[in-house]
């Protein structure tokens, strides 16, 4: 097995021992988030797609784990299956449309749904779609069955855990896809797609297919995120918060599992840390964008990476 | 419905100024391959200096002539210090320009504040169309929006420097080997286009309330009318910024807003799945 993950798996377990209730939430807040940006990463860095809609279905995540306990008032597990369902139901007509178009049309296309979508919820019309189901604080803790016990997210450790898992799961199956032949001829798309095309591959429909994938991830993680924090807000749909997704994941490394983790808590991080010293921080941190960027271009993990693994093959 | 020729005329007007923004926007776009996301908080940029400046002078007329000239030196400024490195590849430039979009947008909350302000009608003369009272001050913003835009199209057809954005659009390598100093024409581009946006923002902080998420709402019609436009089509992008508002404004007479709002994203959305290379291409020139 590689070190790299037993470590990862290592510090996340002992992390409820080291860290204090606050920090473990954080911890599983830069997770949760992270599983967001992978989203983006899925979609931009091995499907060569620049979308701005990703947040769609963040939010079409907490839409569908609202719906499900408020309206039919059903247990954990099936709310979490229902939002994951909610973003991929959502993905499937809204992806055909886009991946259809290509670069810089197909980023166009990603805003406009953000930007009708967002109207749409917002403009008060539609009740029946909108309803609660948008803008909610949950009225209660969730708890969840496992087996014969009956755990609660009150509990920061437990609810650390199991966002880790299901982070991690979901980690591992995007690995699965990214190094099967389905994930070797995206890239090839990604790389040269009249090729790809003569090599006989489906190009839009191996696209959408990976749209629909990484829309299904974000949904995952919109579910995660209202277990973790306990409410919802329309704001979750708005395109600027996909901006979030992109700036992380390509900062981090788009083309790299870990990459947009690495991206994200950094930006969390940064924000959280720089926010204790000073009020502007997003001023600083625009800053620290700029720079960044004009340094390591390729993202902070692959530049790191590079660098140890340089540093380590010179040493032999 | 008896709203509707009034309504047709705002959009009218409201499109013009998002066609100049969307110009400055599309010639960044299409020189520099650059996808700027902080245009639109040049716009708001604009709107909120040109408040500061009437707090300050109590002349509307000042920040007219000043805030699209700090633009144009601000704007060149910022493309040879700071987006250099990463043009030429629209990933990088994304999150550059969103760095970019935070400096603006959290400098100004922190300076100017976070309240929305509005400006007075800086004419103040009033004229009856239709049966209703019309302020002269749209009539002027949209006269300012075709002037400026008649402007740079003269400037991009008839000056040497326009000749030359033009060459390095059209084949960049090409330009370069023929002696066209591109390092100027990107660093001027960028500064033309960030003026454009802010002079957009002068014109209309009296019609809006000035405050610092004024670029947000903006910023994706404009993209939206580049593309809709066709990608590097300049007339086509003016052309569809003014459509798109001018139907908003005529659906508006009828329904609500949002409504008129979604079904316009709609009606694009089915254009750019028919027409994927832009409304206008193929029909002339």
């Amino acid at each position: 097995m590689n070190p790299g993950v037993v470590l990862l798996a290592a510090c996340a377990l002992a992390a409820p021992l080291v860290l204090a209730d606050y920090q473990l939430i954080f911890a599983a807040e830069i997770l949760v988030w992270g599983l967001f940006a992978l989203s983006f990463g899925l979609v931009y860095g091995f499907g060569g797609m620049l979308s701005f809609a990703q947040a769609l279905y963040f939010g079409m995540g907490c839409y569908g784990f609202n719906v499900a306990t408020y309206k039919y008032a059903l247990g954990t597990w099936s709310a979490l299956a229902a939002g994951v369902a909610a973003a991929i139901l959502f993905a499937i007509p809204t992806g055909f449309i886009a991946t259809r178009v290509r670069r810089h049309h197909f980023l166009i296309v990603t805003v406009i749904l953000s930007v009708l979508t967002s109207a749409m919820l917002a403009s008060g019309h539609w009740r029946w779609i909108a309803g609660p189901y948008v803008t909610r604080s949950l009225p209660f803790v969730p708890t969840l069955a496992i087996g014969p016990w009956e755990l609660s997210f009150a509990s920061e450790a437990f609810t650390f855990y199991f966002s880790a898992a299901m982070v991690a799961a979901a980690v591992w199956l995007a690995w699965r896809l990214v190094s099967s032949p389905f994930g070797r001829a995206l890239a090839a798309i990604r790389d040269n797609e009249a090729r790809a095309e003569l090599l006989g591959l489906n190009v839009n429909l191996l696209r959408w297919l990976m749209f629909t994938f990484a829309a299904g991830i974000a949904g995952l993680a919109g579910t995660l995120y209202v277990l973790l924090a306990r409410y919802t807000n329309i704001e979750f749909f708005d395109w600027t918060y996909s901006g979030k997704a992109v700036v992380a994941a390509i900062l981090g490394g788009a083309s790299s599992l870990a990459g947009p983790f690495a991206g994200m808590a950094f930006y969390l991080a940064t924000t959280e840390y720089l926010s204790r010293y000073m009020q502007q921080v997003a001023v600083a941190f625009g800053l620290l964008l700029l720079v960044v960027v004009r340094f390591a271009p390729e993202g902070i993990y692959v530049a790191i990476a590079r660098r140890l693994r340089d540093a380590f093959r010179q040493k032999q | 419905m008896e709203l509707l020729p009034v309504l047709v005329l705002n959009g009218l007007v409201w499109g013009l100024i998002v066609a100049l923004i969307a110009l400055g926007l599309s010639i960044i776009f299409g020189l520099l391959d650059f996808v700027n996301v902080a245009h639109g908080d040049f716009f708001m940029v604009g709107a909120v200096l040109a408040w500061v400046l009437i707090d300050r002078t109590g002349n509307f007329w000042i920040a007219f002539a000043i805030v699209p000239a700090i633009g144009l030196v601000a704007g060149g400024l910022i493309e040879r210090g700071v987006l250099k490195a990463v043009e030429n590849d629209a990933s990088l430039s994304i999150v550059a320009s969103f760095g970019l979009s935070l400096i603006l947008q959290e400098g100004v909350r922190a300076t100017y504040g976070a309240t929305p302000k509005r400006i007075l009608d800086p004419i103040g003369v009033t004229f009856p169309v239709f049966g209703l009272e019309y302020e002269f001050y749209r009539l002027f913003a949209a006269g300012v929006s075709v002037i400026a835009m008649g402007a740079f199209f003269l400037f991009l057809h008839r000056t040497k420097f326009g000749t030359w954005m033009r060459a390095v659009r059209q084949d960049r390598e090409i330009a370069i080997a023929m002696g066209v100093p591109s390092e100027r024409i990107f660093m001027w581009t960028f500064g033309l286009g960030t003026a454009m946006a802010m002079l957009g923002g002068v014109v209309a902080a009296p019609l809006t309330s000035v405050e610092f998420r004024l670029g947000l709402d903006v910023l994706p019609l404009c993209f939206i009318a580049v593309i809709v436009g066709g990608l590097g089509n300049l007339p086509g992008t003016a052309a569809a910024a003014i459509l798109l508002s001018v139907m908003e404004g005529a659906i508006t007479s009828f329904a609500e807003p949002t409504t008129a709002r979604i079904i316009s994203l709609v009606f694009m959305s089915v254009v750019l799945l028919v027409r994927p290379r832009g409304l206008f291409t193929g029909l002339a020139t």
